[in-house]
């Protein structure tokens, strides 16, 4: 994957060769659906928003500025067009009994437990107001780069860095109520 | 639970992969994109003489809706002229009731005629 790959395929593209598309969509079809996937939670909907995106970024094409890598400009797309997505149709939130019951602690899998945990957390994430819940989404999706997701969300590192940390708040306060009520007890 | 917890767990989901046919929808929608004519450019060409004309005649009437409302006495205006030469022809008409019915469909007719005027090259 290299930016230079980039830059010739949407000249080329700009050029009139549509086909050459295809190579940016198979280059960044993986991250573009699972960004999609973790601020929806819905593999058939993050395809199709991942879809939109793609469709998006070839009509603006032209108004990609190389001073930025492609990559930047068409994260800050996409994250641009799931926020609204999800602001328009709200994803399907999840019950607590979505997560499975974990039964006597004494006798289930350790294993188990812990994967049952990170999911609730997971899904906990998604109990945040959208600023939080987005300012951690991308935290995490671009490998805890503040930079990047502050790029993708077209906000100041700092307001990133305050919602990151207000989000980790909250978080923390409303995991003790979601554990309790699968049985658990933090270690 | 601490700082590096949540990190831990929420930086190691696991990849989704695309399914298979995801790229070729993506182009099958990009081609289709690609195909399509361009959107047909509002006509302003032909639209601006007719708000032009509007625009004139609205701001003519509220400068005399702004006179009428002065009690200044004014010399008779182009627009009183037009009014008292028209007078007696609507009076006619309003008489007859037949002729609303002519001027209806005259300006039918006429509306017809520029609609078809106008699109005769699209369709």
């Amino acid at each position: 994957m290299s930016a230079s790959d980039d830059q010739a395929d949407v000249q080329k593209v700009l050029a009139g060769d549509v086909a050459a598309f295809e190579n940016l969509v198979r280059r960044w079809q993986g991250p573009l659906v699972n960004l999609a996937y973790r601020f929806c939670r819905d593999r058939g909907r993050a395809e199709e928003m991942a879809q939109e995106a793609f469709l998006r970024a070839y009509r603006a094409l032209g108004s990609w500025r190389k001073d930025a890598a492609f990559s930047t400009w068409l994260f800050a797309l996409a994250t641009n067009l799931y926020r609204s997505e999800l602001r328009r149709i709200p994803p399907k939130m999840f019950a607590i009994e979505d997560v499975a019951e974990p039964g006597d602690p004494r006798i289930a899998d350790p294993l188990k437990l812990a994967e049952d945990r990170d999911r609730a957390v997971r899904q906990a994430v998604f109990t945040l107001p959208p600023k939080y819940r987005e300012a951690l989404t991308l935290f995490y999706f671009h490998e805890m780069d503040v930079a990047a997701a502050a790029r993708s969300l077209g906000l100041p590192e700092g307001t990133v860095k305050a919602r990151l940390s207000r989000g980790r708040e909250l978080l923390r306060s409303k995991l003790p109520q979601l554990l309790a009520e699968l049985n658990w007890k933090e270690a | 639970m601490k700082d590096h917890e949540f990190d831990r767990i929420l930086s190691s989901e696991g990849d989704l992969v695309p399914s298979s046919g995801f790229a070729s929808a993506v182009m099958d929608a990009v081609r289709n994109e690609a195909s399509a004519p361009p959107p047909i450019p509002f006509p302003w060409a032909r639209a601006l003489p007719g708000i032009a004309a509007g625009v004139v005649a609205l701001v003519y009437l509220f400068i005399e809706a702004f006179r009428q409302a002065g009690s200044v006495p004014s010399a008779p205006t182009t627009l009183d002229k037009l009014s008292s030469s028209l007078a007696p022809a609507f009076h006619a008409a309003q008489a007859m009731g037949a002729g609303w019915i002519l001027a209806a469909l005259v300006l039918t007719y006429f509306c017809v005629k520029v609609s078809l005027f106008f699109s005769r090259d699209r369709v």
